[in-house]
């Protein structure tokens, strides 16, 4: 009996000792760590290929929130909210904690999140050399500064966190102006360190001809334009123009855009709708066909449906055309508006010559005919504003022109419904706890 | 071990004693009857004071070898009450008549992993739910969906109408946030899977996440005809000695076994159909209503489509179907003094409401039992399940045009949507799918192919007159390959242009396998005090391997996955590995007081440190006042006080420990980006703490039973992801610093009131509620600065704007809270009631019902809301306020009605004919399909939020079975 009981103990001993449970690692994915710690050359071009590829992700609820707030276009699809809150049916204010605004808003950030990872994981690797670490770098901080720069809009008033690298440690929310400051100067740091840089990367298709450091830093200086004319800094942005790809007579579409594309894993076009579809579809506000001016070429985005649809009290004869298919590029940023960012930034410095000249560039370019004679800066800030309406239609941009020209408003807005009302920014997100 | 090597020496010092004591011994025989004479088959039959026991045979005989010259025996019975019999060495042939109890005081109930109690000395509410009440009143869809109402304690919600299928059985309210709120669940020794594994529909659909599909849960495969007995552990106290598993409860299910004698045939075979419990309606229309709503181009066509009789009723078109349901059974069970087996085969086939939806299942089991010696005994079960069901699409989405519910919403009812002659569906130009062309073209199909296997050897290795040690080692495995196929035409209205076609194949394999060895070392004192000690191993490991392939870019009219432009594959890989110790005393001093006392120390890899123990005790004392001899009362046969205390534990969720990076893709360029999970590498388990005090009476012979519960359990540091300021790239985070508690009370009431030759009629009542409190939000001992605010967590509805669960220190966990935050509904009921009656006529006449009354619980009904949206919500709820509704109902949950013709055949036995149904009586204010529903799926907080559910079924069956 003994021997039992004793064998038995044995037995149980062996079964415990034997029972040591491994240490766990992730079976379904590279961990956070291993690309902090001496990442490899391919680690970093995952990094960027994932950076690039990310940007893309939410662009729809950017283009399509911020469309229907400035009363562009509708989306009519079965979520409800797209045509209550965001049109502020019967006074409804926006939710601090839905789709339309975290969708963006998280995406943007997950973004950021990347390019911060990239560049802690240059600090502590030895895998490529300083020239191609300020290469990979000044790609990571011309994405995280547009990025920001495109929470900063739906934001506005309210601010937002630059100092976002350290998720246990989040930087304050800073005032607008302060985030201008950041933003501009994190531009201005990728632009720097793309002296004497290599890039030991490759972008997407999308950025031909803007994939070296020298073109690279065209679009950075695009970028830094933009945000310095949404800044009030005119002149700054005049400067920046001329080192960017900013042509007054070249081809209106050259600039950097968002591929897409049908390989595995890679995404459709999130903004394009298939002609004719009803229950998800980006409907034209009424008001551009109306207030269009006639043989306008830009008409063409709009296409006529076959009924007219409505829903929820709102109506519209036309839906989207402004993408071919669903793997259509996006445009990131375009001469088209570094030309008008140049006649916007002239008209408000009395530069009438100049705004004119590029204004009828656009005009004629659209088939419209050009301003006559020598139209104040008043104005021509009219007509860069109605040139961007048109130009930028469904791309996430009205919304902020509109805002900056202190027309977010109804009366120059239309009210479609009674009781609707005109939101001028986003609230913070409530998972920010401010 | 200190423990072990103690317990060693005393039982060398009692085999010591034992060899000096040769004593006198007899036999006794005799044979055990019910009250109608009938032969009672297992009764259980021990020397009073001894280990020494025996059951008595199929026709109720036995023999049994009784020490000394004189002594008495305990004969129990599942069912009836306990009698005592004196014998001695000249009366030792005797007869012996039991007499049923309702009150069930006799029923061995499990309580350790390898050891039983009987229940009138059990010191928890351990609930049980016999074959009987499982199955006999009507046929049962699947096990979790038998036991509403049946017992306290339970909460379950639907997930979906669909055969097959999709329920959440909750256990005295919510004791988790993020895994599987879900009790575990053990069937004959086996930790069985009721995963809920997602088809990839959202891919196609545009739902939010998996748990929006509507799948099923897997505890759907096992046939509830084969089950004998279930056991519901429902809190901390009882499932202890269950360790990290066991947070939310533990369902322990017994299979049926075979008896020696005469081998038992029974063919069974069900005939019935589905339809919709309820259909909410259609918004009605005159031309200027159509005109007002939409516009006078509207009327026009509503106007053509009347003329030409083309107005339709779409959601009695889709919902509207009568699905045939045809269950057959056939069962063999048998054996002889050594080998008993119990086999069955059965095939349910049963189609659902909505057209072509359905589900098939086929079941085979063989249980084995065999001693190979008098003290070895080797027993197995084995189950093989193979199961097909096409599911449709259901709940909510995002434009996928997939969803019947949510694309009927929008749904004009004098557009024609039928095929032309040509067989070409015209598109829904309301919304993004036409539901018939849905119904008719596209595909939801799961394939079940599922082996269980449980092994269990008992060896009893030693047995003398007071004391005995046996071991017990059991093992189990369940494998199941779970083969998902999801198909959307190229020509759907949501796929043209876009991704052109649909196809989802998911081949998951589940495999989990488990084994636990125990000793078990009984010691019975002279003066009736007897210890019951037993200690153990017990070790499981889970893998699954979760593979979905996706291909778009269809080539027309081809359904297999390499016939597309862009494929794509993902896979999840997740394994847990999990090892306890356990060690449990008991103490039994002569039936009056018991007291137990156990722990159990578990590790698993799912916790930071995956190696070390965390300790789960438990403890317990049952005192019967009636058993004592100051008891005076005879009316009285049982009053028993009781309390246990213990705690259970639940690790966190796989994954949980990693921040990991996602692949993506650009233009065919690879790239990752980081998860939107941080992950948590310190993380221990939540743990539940409870303690549980009851009183249960017995009175006028067992006619009238009565259990009352209180239970007070403290969930802490549950586990929950937490959203995070997603400007740190994360979207949420694992933490655990939230208290929750839970407390409720259970009654049972048990009554007979008629009980003669020919009439027999039990009837039960249950009634129970459960409330929920938050006690704290926050890092223990830190000030109200860091404190963590009140949070909606990630993915449990669809944001406060429209209604969410909240964490909010000292509210109920199972709030909903819109804008505001302002909490505007709670969907914990008020209480629940659940009636059941058997009522037997002249012995061949059975007449049973249940009925369920849950009283309050609100529904956030989102379903309305697009209707709303659409303009077809029925106008008689068109002036309902909010989308919140008390979700309140009374329902006739099971009835049935019997014949049994005894044919006194020596081939045929008998003929029993019936009548059954399920749900086909339902009283409620509710406005939408079903108050049970859950849009969410099982896991987590989700329950009672409704978006476009698969509308619930009722049943009405007719039963024919033969007994040969």
């Amino acid at each position: 009996m003994k021997y039992i009981n004793l064998s038995i103990l044995a037995l149980l001993l062996l079964a415990i000792q034997a029972c040591t449970i491994d240490d766990q690692a992730d079976p379904n994915g590279p961990s956070i760590n291993s690309v902090l710690n001496n990442a490899s050359r391919a680690e970093l071009n995952l990094l960027v290929a994932g950076t690039e590829s990310a940007m893309r992700v939410g662009w729809d609820g950017y283009v399509t929130a911020t469309g229907s707030i400035a009363r562009e276009l509708y989306l009519f699809d079965a979520d409800p909210r797209n045509t209550e809150d965001l049109l502020g049916k019967e006074g409804t204010a926006l939710d601090a904690n839905t789709f339309y605004l975290t969708g963006p808003y998280n995406t943007r950030y997950r973004v950021v999140k990347n390019c911060n990872l990239l560049l802690g994981a240059l600090d502590n690797t030895s895998s490529v050399s300083e020239a191609e670490k300020d290469g990979y770098r000044a790609f990571a901080n011309t994405i995280k500064g547009l990025m920001m720069f495109q929470v900063l809009n739906m934001l506005n008033d309210n601010g937002i966190r630059v100092d976002v690298a350290d998720p246990k440690n989040l930087g304050p929310f800073v005032t607008k102006a302060e985030a201008f400051t950041a933003i501009r100067g994190i531009l201005d740091e990728g632009y720097a360190q793309l002296n004497g840089a290599d890039f030991a990367f490759s972008l997407s298709e999308g950025f031909a001809g803007f994939d070296s450091p020298t073109t690279f830093g065209e679009f950075n200086r695009a970028l830094a334009a933009k945000v310095a004319l949404y800044a009030g800094d005119n002149a700054a942005a005049l400067t920046h123009l001329n080192n960017s790809f900013f042509d007054l007579n070249g081809d209106l579409k050259t600039g950097p855009k968002h591929v897409f594309s049908t390989s595995s894993g890679d995404i459709l076009n999130p903004v394009y709708k298939a002609p004719g579809q009803s229950g998800d579809q980006i409907i034209v506000h009424n008001d551009y066909i109306a207030d269009a001016e006639a043989g306008d070429a830009r008409l063409q985005k709009f296409g006529l449906r076959l009924n007219p649809t409505s829903q929820d009290g709102l109506n519209g004869t036309h839906e989207t055309r402004l993408y071919g298919s669903n793997v259509s590029p996006i445009d990131i940023i375009r001469n088209e508006e570094l030309i008008l960012i140049y006649a916007e930034a002239s008209a408000r410095t009395d530069k009438v010559n100049d705004a004119l000249t590029a204004l009828n560039r656009i005009r004629l370019e659209h088939n419209l005919n050009p301003l006559q004679g020598t139209p104040t800066s008043a104005a021509l800030l009219d007509d860069v504003l109605f040139q961007r309406r048109y130009s930028f239609w469904s791309e996430g941009q009205y919304m902020f022109d509109l805002r900056r020209f202190g027309r977010l408003n109804d009366t120059f807005l239309p009210i479609d419904r009674p009781g609707d009302i005109i939101h001028t920014q986003f609230p913070i997100p409530l998972t920010e706890g401010q | 071990m200190k423990y072990f090597t103690l317990k060693a020496s005393l039982l060398a010092m009692a085999m010591c004693w034992i060899s000096f004591s040769a004593t006198a011994q007899f036999m006794v025989t005799g044979k055990v009857k019910d009250t109608n004479d009938e032969p009672l088959i297992g009764v259980s039959i021990l020397v009073k004071g001894t280990t020494r026991g025996t059951v008595s045979d199929f026709d109720g005989s036995f023999r049994i070898e009784a020490p000394g010259t004189a002594a008495s025996l305990e004969f129990s019975y599942t069912g009836f009450r306990q009698e005592l019999q004196e014998v001695s060495a000249t009366n030792n042939n005797i007869e012996v008549v039991m007499t049923e109890d309702i009150t069930n005081l006799e029923e061995i109930v499990v309580t350790g992993l390898a050891s039983s109690i009987k229940r009138s000395n059990l010191a928890n509410a351990v609930s049980t739910v016999s074959s009987k009440e499982l199955t006999g009143v009507t046929t049962q869809q699947t096990i979790d969906g038998a036991l509403y109402g049946k017992l306290t304690g339970v909460n379950i919600v639907q997930t979906t109408g669909a055969p097959g299928g999709g329920i959440a059985m909750r256990l005295r309210g919510v004791s988790s946030l993020t895994g599987n709120n879900q009790p575990l669940f053990i069937i004959d020794g086996v930790y069985v899977s009721n995963a809920e594994i997602p088809s990839g529909l959202r891919f196609a659909s545009g739902a939010n996440a998996g748990n929006e599909e509507g799948a099923s849960n897997r505890i759907a495969d096992l046939n509830p005809a084969d089950i004998e007995s279930i056991e519901v552990l429902k809190g901390a106290s009882a499932a202890a000695i269950y360790g990290t598993r066991a947070n939310a409860g533990v369902v322990i299910i017994t299979t049926k076994k075979g008896a020696s004698g005469q081998t038992k045939v029974s063919l069974e075979q069900d005939l019935g159909f589905n339809s919709a419990i309820n259909l909410v309606g259609r918004r009605s229309f005159t031309a200027e209503q159509v005109e007002a709503e939409f516009s006078a181009a509207e009327r026009q066509k509503f106007e053509a489509a009347q003329a030409a009789g083309k107005v339709y009723d779409y959601e009695k078109e889709i919902y509207g179907e009568k699905g045939l349901i045809s269950d057959t059974r056939l069962k063999v069970a048998g054996g002889n003094n050594k080998t008993t087996f119990f086999a069955s085969g059965a095939f349910r086939n049963e189609d659902g409401i909505i057209k072509y939806t359905g589900y098939d299942r086929l079941t085979l089991r063989l249980n084995l039992s065999h001693e190979i010696s008098d003290n070895l005994r080797l027993t197995t079960s084995t189950n093989y399940v193979n199961s097909y069901s096409n599911r449709g699409f259901t709940g909510n989405e995002n434009e996928g045009g997939l969803s019947y519910g949510y694309n009927l919403a929008f749904t004009r009812d004098w557009v024609d949507l039928f095929p032309d002659e040509n067989g070409v569906y015209p598109d829904n130009p309301n919304t993004a799918g036409n539901p018939i062309f849905v119904r008719d073209k596209t595909k939801n199909e799961e394939r079940i192919n599922r082996m269980i296997q449980g092994i269990k050897l008992d060896w009893t290795a030693l047995q003398r007159d007071n004391y005995a040690l046996r071991f017990a080692l059991n093992g189990g495995l369940d494998f199941f390959l779970n083969e998902t196929f999801v198909y959307v035409p190229e020509t759907h209205q949501a796929q043209r242009n876009k991704d052109n076609g649909f196809i989802g194949a998911g081949k998951n394999k589940v495999y989990n396998y488990n084994y636990q060895a125990f000793g078990v070392f009984d010691y019975y004192t002279g003066n009736n005090i007897s210890f019951s000690t037993q200690a153990g191993i017990s070790y499981l490991n889970f893998e699954r391997d979760l593979v979905f392939n996706k291909t778009t870019q269809l080539i027309p009219l081809q359904t297999n996955l390499t016939q597309g432009g862009t494929q794509e594959i993902t896979q999840r890989l997740e394994s847990e590995e999990e090892f306890g110790i356990v060690a449990q005393e008991e103490v039994n001093i002569d039936d009056k007081i018991i007291l137990t006392a156990g722990i159990r120390l578990d590790k698993s890899s799912l916790n930071g440190d995956p190696n070390k123990y965390f300790a789960f005790p438990r403890a317990s004392v049952a005192v019967n006042i009636a058993n004592f001899d100051f008891w005076k009362i005879n009316a009285i046969n049982q009053f028993k006080l009781r309390a246990a205390y213990g705690q259970t534990g639940n690790s966190a969720a796989f994954g949980s420990l990693f921040t990991s990076m996602t692949p993506t893709n650009i233009s065919g360029t690879s790239g990752f980006i980081v998860n939107t999970q941080q992950g948590n590498p310190g993380i221990e388990p939540e743990t539940s703490t409870e303690l549980e005090f009851g009183a249960d009476f017995s009175m006028f012979q067992s006619k009238l039973g009565l259990e009352i519960t209180y239970y007070q359990r403290n969930v802490e540091n549950l586990l929950y992801q937490r959203s995070l300021p997603t400007s740190s790239g994360f979207t949420n985070e694992i933490r655990n610093d939230l208290d929750l508690k839970n407390n409720g009370l259970e009654v049972s009431l048990q009554l007979n009131p008629v009980r003669t030759s020919k009439i027999n009629w039990t009837s039960g009542v249950n009634f129970w509620f459960n409330r929920s409190e938050i006690t704290r939000l926050g890092i223990k001992g830190e000030g109200d600065a860091n404190d963590i605010p009140s949070f909606v967590p990630p993915g449990v509805a669809f944001g406060l704007g429209l209604g969410t669960f909240y964490i909010d220190e000292g509210s109920p966990i199972t709030s909903l809270w819109g804008s505001g935050p302002v909490q505007v509904g709670d969907v914990e009921p008020d209480f629940q009631l659940g009636w059941f009656n058997q009522l037997t006529l002249m012995k061949n006449l059975d007449f049973n019902f249940l009925v369920h009354w849950k009283q309050g619980g609100d529904v956030l009904n989102l379903t309305r809301l697009l209707t709303d949206l659409g303009a077809t919500t029925p106008r008689e709820f068109g002036n309902l306020e909010g989308f919140i509704e008390d979700a309140s109902y009374f329902r006739l949950r099971e009835i049935g009605l019997f014949y049994t013709i005894p044919m006194g055949d020596k081939f045929l036995e008998s003929i029993r004919l019936g009548v059954s149904g399920r749900n086909l009586l339902t009283l409620t204010d509710y406005s939408s399909y079903d108050p049970e529903v859950s849009t969410k799926g099982g896991g987590g907080l989700s329950n009672s939020i409704e978006v476009a559910p698969f509308p619930s079924a009722k049943q009405a069956y007719f039963h024919l079975s033969l007994n040969f």
